[in-house]
């Protein structure tokens, strides 16, 4: 009996005897289909997944959706991936309140990996969503004490300070933690949002300048340092933070809060009673640039929609009452 | 005090916002388009911000421009309401104050409003607000009795309902506005979506 060419593709194959017309029971068709539907399928998750974790995306709902399919589906196509996945997927389950998921994960990840610090810090972060800060804490000192290198037990302790509500200590520890790393960026910026909180602008433009020695295109951190220097006030702040709404738009165009901050700190500036003529005159043309970038946005955004086209008018009616005070 | 009412369409909305940025502190205006006097009708509100809430800036450029729509629709701004990110502190922050004063320069009874993180589980039965109104230069605790939500049960319900079936991602509030200026952050499609639950058709009343 011959089996023929294409029905070798399943692994329940019918076989026929060649002189009949070989047609596929329907059942085995929708099994083929089936499977190469879930195969492509699979693919796409984990590609999701994949993309997720290499931007650091918190969106830890779909995580759990995509993983826990993943996990329960198609564990079997995965191969060595799974594990970095169930990490993934326990990870954002946390964040999610979803404590049946994180200790499946957790549990399978103990079994392969007994003795690893990677995964007792995932014990000490689902402890963490328990609120059992005590306990959390004492596995974290456990790994630094067999590795005090050991940087990510030390970020969970400040971030278990961070949920307790204190600031002043979780600020204190970051501060002695970048002394040592001075090079973490993740750090730096979290130090700058705890600052920007106690309103510390001071302090907190001194993270974003290390923040932008160390990655100086970034243009989020122009644009957030001179929101902060803005923030501070007066007139040399301000012209700092004219000069770095400027230097962000230079790293991206389309930065609408740069665009917006640097027409409303020229415009500042301009208005203020302490400038020369000579500043006046220069942040009144950069204001008047600034708004024409800004109208030219919206009307581009408006096209179309009656939504848009109000707050093309909003904003066209805002700067004009800007620019009266200016003059 | 007098007594202040919050209208189904700000209250979900504001629940939407604080729903869509779970892990963040956020912040809003709430605006009435009724006659002043009387009790404080709070007909709608506008999401503002989730990130950087104290920076000035884009508070400025929203407020600015919020007002400026206040007063091409016959509204004005009446209110500020924020969510801390820690729900285990939801007293007013620093900027929170900040920004009520500011709003009661312009509007004798504003009110400030912070949302409780920590009573907004699908099974809570009272409304996860706590007001404050301005007495002598003091934002003080408002009496709970003159805070009035009509048809809570309604409005409580079309919330949960439109957060379970994802609508909370179509809310756009000013912060995601700025990263896609095509994005309305006056929300028309949400606030019709609204009605149309709370419509009397739907068998709601």
């Amino acid at each position: 009996m011959l089996m023929l060419p294409f029905l070798r593709l399943h692994s329940c194959a019918v076989i026929t005897s060649p002189t009949r017309p070989v047609k596929m029971p329907e059942r085995f068709e929708s099994t083929l289909e089936k499977r190469v539907v879930e195969c492509y399928r699979s693919e796409e998750m984990r590609d999701k997944l994949r993309k997720w974790r290499e931007d650091n995306c918190r969106n830890s709902e779909q995580i759990v959706d995509v993983g826990e399919e993943l996990i329960s589906e198609h564990a079997s196509k995965l191969g060595d991936d799974i594990w970095i996945i169930y990490e993934q997927v326990m990870i954002a389950a946390l964040d999610c309140s979803r404590d049946d998921l994180a200790l499946t994960c957790l549990q399978e990840l103990r079994k392969q990996f007994p003795d690893s610090h990677r995964v007792k810090r995932l014990t000490g972060m689902r402890l963490e969503a328990l609120e059992r800060y005590d306990e959390a804490n004492k596995h974290y000192d456990a790994i630094l004490q067999d590795d005090p290198t050991n940087t990510a037990a030390r970020k969970r302790k400040i971030s278990i300070l961070k949920a307790q509500g204190k600031s002043t200590e979780a600020i204190r520890e970051l501060n002695e933690y970048l002394e040592q790393f001075v090079g973490d960026q993740e750090a730096w910026h979290e130090l700058s949002e705890l600052y920007i909180n106690e309103h510390d602008y001071g302090k907190a433009a001194f993270c974003l300048e290390e923040l932008m020695m160390i990655n100086p295109h970034n243009h989020l951190y122009c644009e957030q340092y001179a929101e902060v220097k803005y923030t501070q006030g007066g007139l040399e702040n301000l012209e700092l933070s004219r000069k770095y709404f400027a230097q962000a738009l230079r790293l991206n165009n389309r930065n609408m809060r740069a665009l917006f901050g640097l027409y409303m700190s020229a415009s500042h500036i301009a208005a203020s009673p302490k400038v020369s003529a000579k500043v006046k005159k220069d942040n009144m043309k950069y204001a008047a640039w600034a708004a024409t970038q800004i109208n030219r946005a919206y009307k581009l955004a408006g096209r179309g929609t009656k939504e848009n086209k109000c707050s093309m008018k909003t904003v066209e009616e805002m700067l004009e009452s800007m620019q009266i005070t200016m003059s | 005090m007098g007594e202040v009412e919050l209208s189904c369409r700000a209250y979900v909305k504001m629940y939407l916002h604080a729903c869509l940025f779970p892990r963040c502190s956020i912040n809003g205006l709430l605006l009435s388009s009724s006659p002043t006097g009387g009790a404080v009708c709070v007909t709608d509100c506008v999401p503002l911000l989730h990130s950087h809430l104290p920076l000035a800036p884009i508070t400025q450029l929203a407020l600015t421009q919020v007002d400026v729509w206040c007063s091409q629709t016959q509204q004005r701004i009446v209110g500020y309401y924020q969510a801390n990110a820690c729900i285990s502190d939801n007293s007013p922050t620093p900027c929170a104050l900040k920004i009520a004063d500011k709003i009661a320069e312009q509007f004798d009874n504003a009110v400030l409003l912070m949302l409780d993180g920590s009573k907004m589980s699908p099974d809570y039965r009272v409304p996860p607000i706590v007001m404050y109104e301005r007495k002598d230069s003091r934002w003080i605790l408002k009496d709970k009795h003159t805070i009035m939500l009509r048809q809570w049960e309604e409005t409580r319900a079309i919330a949960s309902q439109m957060m379970e079936s994802g609508d909370h991602t179509l809310l756009v509030d000013f912060d995601s506005h700025l990263d896609d200026i095509t994005k309305d952050w006056t929300n028309q499609k949400l606030n019709t979506k609204i009605e149309e639950l709370a419509s009397p058709a739907n068998g709601n009343i």
